[in-house]
């Protein structure tokens, strides 16, 4: 494929992140402090994230398995992990922790156990997402590829 | 000489005037050593936005006049995704920025009287540790040309910003950090 055309995708597939809901802002701040010496700045910071959080969801999830719950701990969690997502824009995901700590602070067992088989799959679908829009971004090469949306 | 940093928060109108009146942020130590840096907070009250620290209009300046050139910073979040981000902005601004990722390897790098660290960037969620004892000992630790200390919080709650102040801290920085343009606020 065509280096412009690729660009174009690039584009357009970030556009779709934002306007689909995936990513807000923040995003649009990481991908300001990546330049020539960190080109795979934002990349770099979303691999991190999903190395990290894999310990949280997996903490969460074995934590959800208790009888009786602890609310306490639970809402915990997903206050630390809801500042990660927070802090890679990922909107969809940050929404599902929100929903949750309503339920923690609710008592209500199965609305957490529901909201975070939804929180799971966001999470996995932003993952793929942005893998693919990485893999294609590191194609095209150090080319000044964002479009700030307005 | 002076720059401006600008805290914004989401805080009642009376919470604000209340920390303004304590003229608590800005830095002058109780000894009334003559600070080497001063922190003037221009507080902007905006009702749609959540607490932010913008730092935009430096970035401006930081290129004909840095004040934040070489200012030395130690940041410490056990986060490495958040941590990374942080000492980036900071690093943007020209900050020279040391990261570590426990409350132990901040009081180490600060070492007994030893480097000349003139901010410490704290995040209060650290686990096994409670970001206000460490605040606490850091001041207790070296009294003249005491580095000010700015904590980072997820927390949107008075009373995390109170206790903060109470606790010596020179400024409170909610999660997550912004760096935005002077013309996006505008």
């Amino acid at each position: 494929m065509e280096r412009s055309q690729m660009y174009r995708q690039l584009a357009n597939m970030r556009k779709a992140l934002f306007d689909q809901g995936f990513l807000d802002e923040q995003f649009v701040q990481l991908e300001e402090l990546q330049d020539d010496a960190n080109p795979n700045f934002v990349e770099e910071i979303v691999t991190l994230f999903y190395r990290d959080s894999t310990r949280l969801i997996h903490n969460i999830e074995q934590a959800l398995e208790k009888n009786p719950l602890d609310f306490t701990k639970l809402d915990s969690y997903m206050h630390q992990f809801k500042g990660s997502t927070t802090s890679i824009g990922a909107k969809k995901v940050t929404n599902e922790c929100t929903q949750f700590r309503e339920y923690c602070k609710a008592g209500n067992g199965e609305g957490c156990k529901r909201t975070f088989e939804q929180l799971k799959k966001e999470y996995a679908l932003l993952k793929k997402k942005l893998e693919a829009y990485f893999q294609l971004a590191r194609q095209i090469g150090p080319v000044e590829s964002a479009c700030r949306p307005k | 000489m002076h720059s401006s940093l600008t805290l914004i928060s989401d805080f009642s109108i009376p919470d604000l005037v209340l920390m303004m009146q304590g003229s608590i942020w800005i830095s002058s130590n109780s000894q009334g050593h003559a600070q080497s840096m001063t922190l003037v907070l221009r507080l902007l009250i905006q009702p749609f936005r959540r607490g932010m620290f913008e730092l935009g209009t430096l970035l401006e300046q930081s290129k004909s006049n840095s004040i934040f050139t070489s200012l030395q910073v130690i940041l410490a979040d056990d986060d490495d995704g958040n941590r990374t981000v942080t000492k980036k902005m900071l690093e943007k601004l020209g900050c020279r920025v040391s990261a570590v990722a426990s409350w132990f390897e901040c009081l180490s790098a600060l070492g007994p009287t030893g480097n000349s660290y003139q901010v410490i960037v704290l995040d209060l969620q650290m686990p096994e540790m409670d970001g206000f004892e460490v605040a606490m000992r850091i001041r207790k630790f070296r009294s003249r040309n005491r580095p000010l200390i700015i904590a980072l919080t997820a927390s949107a709650e008075a009373h995390v910003w109170e206790r903060c102040l109470q606790m010596g801290m020179s400024g409170v920085i909610r999660k997550p950090v912004l760096l935005q343009g002077m013309a996006d606020e505008l």
